[in-house]
């Protein structure tokens, strides 16, 4: 089985540094490298945003966490949809027309002031390297799912292929390879969601009832590869070989109690049908809530889960808008208009994908129960096509997926280290081409180092709290410096490093396990509730304290942002700049 | 503001055509944009006002049509329980549901916004038809 899927991995790896390598040769000037000159039409444009933004989370995360926390973790592909629209309607079309090439540009020309870049500058490295850490986590997960190998051998092999390939190509190279990257993740989570859809029927409905707890549709033996903890929802008779809590058994008929049990690897355990399904330790439900509510509790134990919900719903709303690997592709787009076009058809791309995470997640829990024994959540997208479909068909399948859940790590950390190492090369180290190389491949680097520690979380909550910083530092910087005349630069560095500071502060204080209950754990593990808030207020507090701050030129760059580009062309010809 | 170039006063003949009643720096447009007149910053704030008020209102009917969703059902647990063809509501909804509505309203703003720019440059640029004819 590992063949095939060692030969997809590395198709879509030669495939992705060949495309790659075709822009070696047209990208020569360090504005090439950074926008791809300006010149991608909508629809390839909007495929290489999608492709650069349906990262791990998405591909393996979503599902994940629907199978173990229930469907309320929905929300989480929800949100990174309608982040799209408040793009739309907020951002897209003035940004354009804006026409700077970073958000750190857009501070700086905006507000003018080099302290205020050099903030901004600091955030983005922050949202970037936050961002980098699941993508390799889900490069570790899937090597050492597929092949065995330790976790950081798949950290460090994206690491130097994703480094190396963005050193030498740069985006002009990348465009075509994140478009290409779209539609291999489509196909990729598409085909086996329909096909095992359509192999598997839909009989076995009592699973989808609210209980937490699934029960084994028909008599099933499960063997455990690794030694695993694992609870039994209810007592059940069973049939053991193997270790399993103090003994050794032997094809012996065993009666298991509701309680908690220690497996040894290899052992294996065949349960009648409608016996309840076990489930391992790292699968739990963090909260006693039904499967189907609406609600949402990864991250936060379970406490509070409306309040919890409401922290995943503003941070992926408004954390789109802020995110630096996606903004720099809106000028990419010839005009406003374009900008627009393009993030509708972006809209559309990502509403296509994300019904299948939701399809597969429902396939598990319908026909392949033993998957609550994963070690790791993150892992059943991986695992569910030959558990479903024996044979060659599961095979090509599951090669398939692990293809498309390696092309989301390769293009949205190909997405950020262009942002990362850009922002490093352009505005703290001011060099070119050279510098971007060298930049590219330190901070890939660092980030694969950062990957190697924080292995136990979910990749959706991880990437759900890169959102999390940005909606809570440069969606306010974006918001308000496109509508609001009186922004000045100190309310937005003020705002920017009070809110993300806040919402930073937060969230590694929950990694360090700081709070885990009551309403401790909802404002510490899902901070932009209050971090958003918090931020849009210190910036307007502060901006309207500083109005003798207010930029000059501030009506003629409203009007740049809003106007149409033939009209604002015929207002400023003569006047010549902005 | 009387030109210094301008013949004398007994030289002057004007005549009154047709078209050139609505003379063009009378009437608050391009040229007010341009030098930033007070005219032209009322045009273009009320401009800036009916395009942010689009956007809000496009934003807040999509957050009353997604984000309502887990406080009706907190207030109303009955509603989180319902089925559909053996499927949880809460599956259908945050599975399928909601993503015709972002678009819809994505299709809307983008219909609308391109609407008020080119009703924008009508009014300030009336000419600008011709140009383009």
């Amino acid at each position: 089985m590992p063949d095939a899927m060692i030969g997809a991995i590395a198709f879509v790896t030669l495939l992705t540094i060949m495309v790659g390598a075709r822009g070696i040769r047209v990208a020569r000037t360090p504005d090439d490298f950074m926008v791809a000159a300006r010149q991608v039409p909508p629809g390839i444009n909007a495929a290489a945003i999608s492709g650069e933004y349906l990262s791990a989370a998405s591909f393996l995360g979503i599902a994940g966490l629907v199978v173990s926390q229930g469907l309320g973790s929905l929300w989480y592909s929800v949100g990174y949809t309608a982040g799209y629209l408040v793009l739309l309607l907020l951002v897209a079309a003035p940004l354009r027309r804006f026409g700077a090439y970073t958000i750190p540009d857009f501070a700086a020309g905006r507000l003018g002031s080099r302290g205020l870049r050099q903030v901004a500058t600091a955030l983005v490295l922050v949202i970037g390297w936050f961002y980098l850490l699941p993508q390799m986590k889900g490069a570790g997960i899937t090597l050492q799912w597929i092949l065995g190998t330790p976790y950081w051998v798949g950290v460090a092999t994206l690491g130097v292929v994703v480094s190396v390939n963005i050193a030498m190509g740069g985006m002009k190279g990348i465009t075509f390879v994140q478009c290409f990257q779209y539609w291999v993740k489509l196909c990729a989570i598409g085909i086996p969601a329909i096909v095992l859809l359509m192999a598997t029927g839909h009989d076995s409905a009592r699973n989808l009832a609210p209980e937490h707890s699934p029960v084994f549709p028909q008599a099933m033996v499960v063997s455990l590869p690794q030694a695993t903890d694992f609870t039994l929802p209810g007592p059940t008779e069973a049939t053991v070989t193997g270790l399993l809590g103090q003994h050794q058994f032997r094809s012996q008929a065993v009666h298991l109690c509701a309680c908690r049990y220690s497996a040894g690897a290899g052992t294996r355990i065949a349960f009648r049908a409608g016996a309840p399904v076990p489930v391992s330790l790292a699968m739990a439900p963090s909260s006693a809530q039904s499967w189907d509510s609406p609600l949402l509790t990864a991250g936060t134990n379970g406490a509070h889960p409306l309040a919890a919900t409401y922290g995943v719903i503003i941070a992926t709303f408004f954390g789109a808008i802020g995110l630096p690997h996606i903004l720099v592709r809106f000028y990419t787009n010839p005009d406003g208009e374009a900008a627009r076009r393009t993030t509708l058809i972006v809209l559309l791309l990502l509403s296509t994908f994300y019904l299948f995470p939701a399809v597969l997640a429902v396939l598990t829990r319908l026909h392949a129960p033993e998957l609550y024994l994963s070690n790791d959540s993150d892992s059943i997208v991986l695992a569910l096509p030959s558990l479903l479909l024996p044979g060659l068909p599961g095979e090509l399948l599951a090669a398939l997926v692990a293809a498309g859940a390696f092309a989301a790590f390769l293009s949205t950390s190909s997405g950020l280290l262009v942002s990362v190492a850009g922002a490093l090369s352009h505005d703290f180290i001011n060099g070119g081409v050279t510098s971007f190389r060298w930049c590219a491949i330190a901070a890939g680097a660092v980030a694969t180092v950062a990957a190697l520690l924080i292995n136990r979380f979910s990749l959706a909550l991880l990437v759900g709290w890169a959102f999390a910083i940005a909606a809570s530092s440069f969606c306010p910087l974006m918001v308000l410096g496109i509508w609001w005349r009186r922004l000045t630069r100190a309310g937005a560095a003020a705002g920017i490093v009070v809110g993300g500071g806040a919402c930073l502060s937060a969230i590694v204080a929950t990694m360090l396990g700081a709070a885990t209950t009551g309403w401790g754990a909802v404002l510490l593990g899902q901070p932009a509730i209050w971090t958003v808030a918090l931020a849009f207020t210190v910036m307007i507090v502060v901006s309207l304290f500083t109005q003798q701050s207010v930029p000059a030129n501030v009506n003629q760059v409203m009007l740049r942002m809003h106007l149409p580009e033939a009209l604002s062309r015929q207002a400023y010809q003569g006047t010549g700049r902005l | 503001m009387p030109d210094p170039q301008t013949p004398p006063p007994v030289r002057q003949l004007v005549v009154w055509r047709h078209d050139q009643v609505h003379v063009p720096d009378d009437f608050p447009g391009l040229g007010d944009l341009r030098d930033d007149t007070s005219h032209g910053r009322l045009l273009a704030r009320s401009y800036l006002r009916a395009q942010l008020g689009l956007s809000l209102m496009c934003l807040a009917i999509a957050l009353a049509a997604t984000a309502s969703f887990p406080v009706i059902c907190a207030l109303a647990p009955a509603v989180g329980r319902i089925t559909l063809a053996g499927l949880p509501l809460t599956l259908i909804v945050l599975g399928f549901a909601f993503y015709p509505v972002l678009l819809a309203i994505g299709w809307f703003y983008n219909r609308q916004a391109r609407q008020l720019e080119a009703r924008f440059t009508d009014l300030v640029d009336p000419q600008r038809k011709q140009h383009d004819a």
